[in-house]
């Protein structure tokens, strides 16, 4: 029974996976919100995402500083897109997030081209975008957890019947992430004299324990995008290790020097 | 001195609204209002409950939507004697009276506006070559098609968000942010399309060359190019300055 002993790793690893679980369980409720709120009206207005304030406001604590609902373009009765996305301020009162939603406005940005928006349009699956610089919404380094929403119109009987109508998601801090992850990746580089990162399945670094592999860098020694397609849970090489953090795309990686 | 709007615009902006969506509805008024010079600069809106009962919504509607006009800078509260809520008229705004911002605005300046943003969309395309992802990549071609299709306020929003994208690429919070305060100074003149080589396409083909060197990681060749970008940005504005001047 090799899975009962403990590797290097276990805790960074265990941790990691239930932040990533705990925040994509956080969101159920909201999406059953949505849900609801789209099977009973027949026609949804931008002013009834209101009603998902309660579900929304919830989500804000822990490591989760930003939340919401997104709507797919065309979802809305009465525009074109619209959501109800909430963030903490500095001062700890949730205040809503406001940006132009006109296409033919100066201000306007199209989020239906973003990660967090298209990656679960597109596979029907969870996903985290990030690291990236979220300038839609706070400008900060971020990494963002979203789950698709089904139930819109444009109903596609292959796909069960049910439309893509948009995405429920979270967003954490890079820095925050790195606070709570840390500790437990220094305490395991120190140990064997490496470097522990961790990396999204792009390869691009989270959190490192080493200056030289910096947050938002891209890990080039390695191709961990076509390893992550095999599915493989670890890869070992002599100097390298590379983990999975559970059903995260999250893996940790260990450099010996 | 403070320019009024006409009458017939400023009852069309106070006229009321319905109950659908009234946060976003007042905001977008007021932005739309503050965007389009509708309100002048440093004009003092009418208070919570005036607009509020001017527009048919709560005074919490109006409060709600005050909050993201302060958001925006598009609106500065002052509190005490003489206070209340006054407009700050975009940098960057399509409808602003660019001529004259343009005609006012000194050589100098402009130049020491070029060196900064040079330095920072340099270096943000510098580094957007070392750390783009595949997924990076895509957004950053998406973003340089925009421009080829564009005219007027949307050929300055697609120069403006390509450049953006460039700086999110880099990976860089702080990048991105200097890259948007950037393009509001000097009146956000930087990429308007004003005595533009008639061409998107040239301006395209700039940017697909930036995007195909960050693709290829050629960090300092992607530095070269935004650099060169920017300062034929700078150079047209120049000219038109100098016309604007006359003989």
């Amino acid at each position: 029974m090799n899975d009962s002993r403990s590797r290097p790793g276990d805790e960074v690893v265990a941790q990691v996976s239930g932040i990533v679980e705990g925040i994509f369980a956080g969101l159920k409720p909201l999406l059953a919100a949505v849900e609801t709120l789209l099977a009973d009206s027949g026609e949804t207005t931008a002013a009834e995402l209101d009603r998902l304030h309660p579900q929304v406001v919830e989500l804000l604590e822990g490591l989760v500083i930003g939340a919401g609902f997104i709507a797919a373009p065309r979802l809305l009765a009465d525009q074109q897109f619209g959501f109800q996305w909430w963030t903490n301020a500095p001062s700890g009162t949730p205040t809503q997030l406001f940006i132009s939603l006109d296409p033919g406005s100066e201000y306007f940005l199209d989020y239906t081209r973003q990660s967090w928006f298209t990656v679960p349009r597109d596979t029907g699956r969870r996903h985290i975008t990030g690291p990236y610089v979220d300038y839609l919404c706070t400008d900060e380094y971020t990494l963002t957890f979203t789950l698709p929403v089904l139930g819109g119109p444009g109903t596609d009987p292959a796909a069960g019947g049910q439309g893509f109508a948009g995405v429920v998601g979270a967003d954490i801090f890079v820095r925050e992430f790195e606070h709570a992850t840390l500790g437990r990746l220094h305490a395991l580089a120190v140990d064997r004299s490496a470097r522990a990162a961790l990396v999204n399945a792009q390869g691009r670094v989270i959190v490192s324990t080493s200056a030289r592999q910096a947050t938002g860098s891209l890990v080039r020694e390695l191709d961990i995008p076509a390893w992550w397609t095999t599915g493989e849970e670890s890869l070992a090489r002599p100097d390298t290790t590379l983990r999975r953090c559970g059903d995260a795309p999250i893996a940790l990686l260990v450099t010996t020097r | 001195m403070v320019k009024r709007m006409s009458r017939g615009a400023r009852a069309a902006l106070f006229a009321p609204l319905d109950q659908t969506g009234r946060v976003e509805a007042v905001t977008r008024r007021l932005v739309d209002a503050v965007t389009l010079g509708l309100l002048a600069d440093a004009e003092q809106l009418p208070s919570e409950s005036e607009l509020a009962a001017q527009l048919g919504v709560s005074t919490v509607t109006v409060r709600e939507a005050l909050v993201a006009l302060r958001q925006l800078g598009l609106v500065e509260t002052r509190r005490g004697r003489g206070g209340g809520s006054f407009v700050r008229a975009p940098a960057d705004s399509p409808a602003a009276p660019w001529r004259e911002r343009l005609r006012a605005v000194s050589l100098t300046d402009l130049r020491d506006v070029g060196d900064h943003y040079t330095a920072v969309a340099g270096s943000a395309a510098r580094l957007a070559a070392e750390r783009s992802s595949a997924e990076d990549l895509a957004r950053l071609e998406l973003a340089a098609e925009d421009i080829r299709t564009a005219t007027g306020p949307a050929a300055s929003r697609a120069e403006r968000h390509f450049h953006l994208e460039v700086a999110a690429a880099a990976q860089s919070p702080r990048l991105t942010h200097q890259e948007l305060q950037l393009q509001g100074e000097q009146g956000g003149l930087l990429w308007l399309p004003i005595g533009h080589p008639e061409d998107p396409e040239v301006a395209h083909t700039v940017h697909r060359a930036i995007v195909t060197a960050i693709a290829s990681r050629d960090g300092e060749l992607a530095r070269k190019l935004t650099e060169e970008h920017i300062l034929d940005a700078i150079d047209r504005l120049a000219a038109v300055h100098l016309e604007l001047l006359g003989p």
